[in-house]
């Protein structure tokens, strides 16, 4: 599915956010990015979805490999991904079905389509009765769940979430991590950079440590496993 | 690109210059006063030019020929001055012409005349010559006063040279006020759409996010860039033109010795021009600033 070859990234300022990390995760699978604040997380986020290119090594997703891939091609990856963040990054001003609707727009989704994918994501969250509300006017869980519905309505490949739970009470966050979960068996890979201790206990799977740049622990059925 | 995304790249431009009225209308004004401003800039430029141009024309240097000279002299001199590469008409005017004009200035008849003055013809026959450029006066006044039969020139020194700096002055004052104004709009309209493509980076930032290519991003942004423009200019073009319209009536009425330009096809084609200019600038401006924001 996707795999990072002795991928390093320097920012221009200098800091070396990742330093020669080499990871393979297959399709299907769910990770969890762990560890402290700055050990490059949001790096290895930001290398996937290329927002960022690696300063050295390959990273290869469905065959393509994005260190070497054409600032044109990127659109076209980032159709075959979901993004979500933790400040969700929706339009405050359009409605919950406007946002939703807004991902299939942008890739030229034909029109009659885009209605009944946008409902059937929306209804998948959990946000069917609020389809005409302004998400000004949401929760934070609400919001949230309007991102994922955003993520999962190109149906992609691979759901990629950075701290989707850092803004949220651990109720809500359990909600949104049920989302991700059931996205997940449905046979999406899903990648979750997150601080949530106890959901990565809770849910015993694969765990991703990286500190200081580097990987320091991988493990199939893990935990969080830092005592702070 | 596919007809849904057409239409919803229409919409997104509505939805956006109604999101943001006073934005959009900010952006409307700062193009406004720029075209206007250019627009009465130009026309300024372009009067200048006009007077400069009919004080030079009148412009021409006498060459008075002796008193005694033949039919065939006179020919042979205008044959010399025709020559002169700077020369761009050559006039006799007889000494009968001369008296009559004479005469009728003063109100008295040709006859009355030459008989008050003794029975002679006091007037010299002579040459009014037009140079092709005004700037050329004094030295075809010079070249023809060597020429043998030609008494006396005169080109009005003293005068044509203050004149042609004036004139010269004037031309340079126009199309500086027009460059500087230019300018100066320019900065105005990039500085306000840098401000609307800010206050949208946001948006940008989340087409990106979920693959938005490029062109589709821009697309909204300059037709809005283009609508507004052309709302802005079309004002302009309705003020400049009313304005220029009141403007050179009460100037013929009041300085009525004062040159204006009074043509209708160039007066719409300026107008033409700043709507089009307005366009362009409200294109051009939403292409630059969205670029910056591209970069994510
Ligand atoms: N855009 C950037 N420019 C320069 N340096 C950056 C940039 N983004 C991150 N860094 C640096 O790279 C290192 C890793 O940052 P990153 O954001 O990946 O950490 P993180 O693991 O996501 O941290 P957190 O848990 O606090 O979100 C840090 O030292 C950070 O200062
Ligand atoms: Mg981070």
């Amino acid at each position: 599915m996707i795999q990072l070859r002795n991928v390093s990234k320097m920012y221009p300022n200098g800091a070396k956010a990742l330093i020669d990390v080499s990871v393979r995760i297959e399709k299907g699978e769910f990770v969890f990015l762990v560890g402290p604040s700055g050990a490059g997380k949001s790096t290895f986020i930001r290398l996937i979805y290329r927002e960022e290119k690696p300063s050295r090594g390959s990273i290869i997703l469905s065959n393509k490999n994005l260190a070497r891939m054409k600032d044109r091609e990127v659109p076209l990856l980032r159709r075959k991904l979901g993004v979500i963040f933790q400040d969700f990054k929706l339009l405050q001003d359009r409605s919950v079905l406007e946002n939703v609707a807004f991902a299939l727009h942008v890739v030229g989704t034909p029109k009659r389509e885009i209605g009944i994918r946008a409902k059937k994501a929306i209804e998948l969250v959990g946000l069917a009765t609020k389809e005409k509300v302004l998400t000004a006017q949401l929760s934070g869980g609400e919001q949230q769940r309007v991102c994922v519905a955003r993520a999962i309505v190109n149906d992609p490949m691979l759901l990629i979430a950075d701290e989707p739970t850092g803004n949220l009470d651990p109720e809500t966050a359990w909600g949104i991590m049920e989302l991700l979960y059931n996205i997940n068996k449905r046979g999406t890979t899903v990648i979750m950079a997150t601080h949530a201790r106890e959901i990565v206990d809770q849910m015993q799977k694969r765990v991703i440590a990286i500190e200081a740049g580097k990987i320091s622990r991988d493990e199939a059925h893990g935990g969080y496993g830092y005592d702070v | 690109m596919t007809s849904s995304s057409a239409g919803y790249i229409l919409s997104e431009t509505l939805h956006s210059l109604r999101r943001n009225p006073m934005l959009s209308f900010a952006s409307m004004l700062t193009i406004f006063v720029s075209m206007v401003i250019l627009g009465a800039s130009f026309f300024f430029m372009v009067n200048a030019n006009y007077m400069a141009s009919t004080f030079e024309s009148q412009l021409e240097v006498s060459a008075f020929l002796n008193q005694d000279i033949t039919p065939e002299d006179i020919e042979r001199v205008r044959g010399l001055i025709t020559v002169l590469p700077e020369v761009a008409s050559v006039e006799l005017v007889t000494k009968d012409q001369a008296l009559a004009q004479f005469g009728q200035n003063m109100g008295a008849n040709q006859s009355e005349i030459i008989e008050d003055l003794g029975g002679v013809n006091p007037l010299p026959d002579k040459f009014t010559i037009k140079t092709t450029d005004p700037q050329q006066v004094i030295t075809v006044a010079q070249q023809v006063e060597t020429i043998t039969g030609v008494k006396k020139v005169r080109y009005g020194p003293g005068v044509v040279e203050p004149l042609l700096k004036f004139t010269q002055w004037l031309r340079w004052i126009g199309v500086g006020i027009v460059i500087l104004f230019t300018v100066a709009s320019l900065v105005l309209i990039s500085i306000n759409i840098k401000l609307n493509v800010f206050s949208r980076r946001r948006e940008i930032q989340i087409m990106k996010l979920v693959g938005a290519s490029d062109t589709f991003i821009r697309w909204p942004f300059l037709i809005e860039g283009m609508i507004i423009g052309m709302i802005g200019g079309i004002l302009a073009a309705l003020t400049v033109g009313y304005g220029y319209n009141w403007l050179v009536e009460y100037l013929t009425m009041t300085l009525t010795f004062l040159p204006v330009v009074h043509n209708a096809v160039f007066f719409g084609e300026v107008l033409t021009g700043l709507i089009l200019a307005g366009m362009l600038i409200g294109a051009l401006g939403s292409t630059f600033s969205v670029r910056k924001y591209l970069r994510i």
